[in-house]
């Protein structure tokens, strides 16, 4: 199976030293710029990730989950109990963090898939809110008062590390983190069968059955991924913040901010979320950071989605491609009513 | 598919008192059908249950009683793929494309229930010939095709899974009126190349002129079977149930 490679290249020159030189800018990011910066950039890679992880259902697959910002705070908090109520290193919240979203999403996919357009937006929302009431009122999440890890120390699963844990470290953490997951979504989504069975089941459901796919099985598949992958930055992030309150972890926003990066960078693409996460995360950091105001980029951004909306339907990626050519706003309004079959 | 003279080496796809419905609710009543040679139409006003007589066919809606065999092979029981690897392919109403891959991607996906890569090959050549016009389209997104470009890639799709049976849910429907006749020509390239049409249509007038065998469900049962000939001498049935 193969299909057109991803327009990633439309810089110009050898597309090869451009990805060289981010690779090289990427990786000395922290020692070039410090902590501060590194932390700026470790957050811009959980948000590109995590928009990413949004995609895998909601852009790929169509599905519009206003829920999946639970499964981030899943896997802070498995991380949050292994760690600190279970006194196992980070590794084995990391895993933890895998299976229970795992199997959260699992049980949840069964119903909630049954579903379509603003029913499943409306089942997930609600479950993302049901979780996040649970929490502040379990023991074992810590309730009301969250859950304090412990502070990384110089080891790694258990063996001493010859370097400070400390931004670098984490910084670093996120980018295997982001950068697996780039990969795995341009492997299973842009190169194999399976991305064209999801890409298929969102065009036309009964289409693609009448083809033999097994439709069930590959929506189930695709939010279990999508799920575990929030996941895995929570626990990433759980570490590196040492402090998780459902109040954080589990709010509402957390899915805003996913499903607006990926709706703005451009849905069911790989770069996306890339252009998306970095433009929101970015407008948000450092408009609290230089103008001290924690809410001016709020209107900002809600004139982007509305631009999005009504102007360009597949976002940043699909201006950059040269997808737009329409002003009939109806037009394109329906196309994403129909993508996420909200019509 | 075959392709050459005749289509007598295509199994015959039959329903023997077929009863099926959705919950509790009974809608067909002991359909006994048997495919002909070149194209069965189905007919029968909103609700007489054809086109859930189709999805009982294709194994998307569960037969409670009855049989379904395609030449030797019991299919009652099979689900949506098996039916499929079994070389009968549906074309959904309205063709069912997906937009927003491309051509090319689209008549792969046909293939993703056939393993050998050079049937696959051969398959995509074989589309081509009988769809030249899409060979410039390949790389272009089905959605920015003309309607009856993609009426050729839902057949051509349905062609790539290696059938020799198309089951067509009301192919016109949708379509503008003078598009209707193109896309019945459409059909008639496929059943020159030996294949064999199970047609469910509201347009009957249109779809006549294709039939080589009639059906007309009303009510969950069939109320006449027989070539399209025969059909032209019961008027009280045509007016009744087809309006004409």
């Amino acid at each position: 199976m193969t299909g057109p490679v991803p327009s990633l290249d439309r810089l110009p020159g050898e597309p090869r030293y451009w990805y060289a030189g981010l690779a090289v800018l990427l990786v000395a990011w922290p020692l070039l710029f410090g902590d501060f910066w590194a932390r700026i950039g470790l957050g811009a890679l959980m948000w590109i990730g995590l928009a990413q992880s949004w995609n895998m259902i909601g852009g790929y697959a169509g599905y519009l989950d206003f829920g999946h910002g639970a499964y981030f705070g899943i896997g802070a908090f498995a991380t949050g109990i292994a760690m600190a109520q279970l006194g196992y290193p980070f590794v084995v919240g990391f895993v933890l963090a895998a299976v229970v979203a795992a199997t959260v999403a699992y049980l949840v996919a069964v119903p909630t898939l049954r579903l379509t357009g603003a029913y499943f937006a409306i089942a997930t929302w609600a479950l993302a809110e049901s979780i996040k009431q649970a929490a502040l009122v379990t023991g074992i999440t810590g309730g009301t008062f969250g859950l304090s890890l412990p502070r990384s120390s110089e080891t790694f699963v258990g063996v001493p590390v010859p370097f400070p844990i400390s931004e670098a470290f984490f910084y670093y953490a996120m980018l295997v983190l982001c950068l697996a997951t780039m990969a795995l979504t341009y492997y299973l989504f842009e190169r194999h069968e399976f991305g064209y069975r999801v890409k298929a089941l969102r065009d036309d459901q009964d289409a693609a059955e009448s083809l033999g796919i097994d439709t069930t099985r590959v929506k189930r598949q695709v939010y279990v991924l999508s799920c575990v992958v929030a996941a895995l930055f929570g626990a990433v992030h759980a570490w590196y913040i040492v402090y998780v309150h459902p109040n954080d972890v589990l709010a509402p926003i957390i899915t805003d901010r996913m499903v607006i990066m990926a709706l703005l960078g451009g849905l069911g693409t790989l770069t996306g979320p890339v252009v998306g996460g970095l433009l929101v995360f970015l407008l948000e950091r450092l408009s609290s950071v230089f103008l001290g105001s924690t809410t001016f980029y709020l209107p900002l951004i809600g004139i982007l989605i509305m631009i999005t909306v009504l102007f360009a339907p597949s976002g940043i990626i699909g201006i950059l491609r040269g997808e737009v050519d329409r002003a009939d706003v109806r037009e394109n309004v329906k196309e994403l009513g129909e993508k996420f079959d909200l019509l | 598919m075959s392709g050459g003279d005749g289509s007598s080496d295509v199994p015959t796809l039959s329903a023997i008192g077929v009863e099926a419905g959705y919950d509790r609710h009974q809608v067909l009543h002991g359909i006994t059908f048997e495919s002909r040679d070149g194209v069965t139409c189905i007919f029968g006003p909103n609700g007489s249950g054809k086109s859930t007589f189709l999805k009982t066919l294709n194994g998307i809606v569960p037969v409670w009683d009855g049989t379904i065999t395609y030449g030797d092979v019991d299919l009652t029981e099979a689900k949506p793929e098996d039916i499929v690897t079994h070389g009968i392919a549906t074309l959904p109403q309205g063709g069912g494309i997906f937009g927003s891959l491309s051509v090319e991607e689209n008549l792969n996906v046909g293939a993703f229930t056939v393993d050998d890569a050079d049937a696959i090959v051969e398959r995509k050549a074989e589309v081509l010939e009988v769809f030249p016009a899409l060979e410039d389209k390949l790389g272009q997104k089905a959605r920015d095709l003309s309607g009856g470009q993609q009426m050729m890639v839902s057949l051509g799709r349905a062609m790539m899974t290696g059938a020799d049976t198309f089951l067509l849910d009301e192919p016109s429907a949708g379509l503008a009126p003078r598009l209707v006749d193109d896309a019945f020509g459409l059909i008639e390239r496929l059943v020159d190349r030996g294949a064999q049409v199970v047609l469910i249509e509201q347009n009957v007038r249109a779809a006549l002129r294709l039939a080589d065998y009639v059906y007309i469900l009303a009510e969950g049962e069939v109320q006449f079977h027989g070539p399209p000939e025969d059909l032209s001498e019961e008027d009280e049935l045509m007016e009744l149930y087809l309006g004409l």
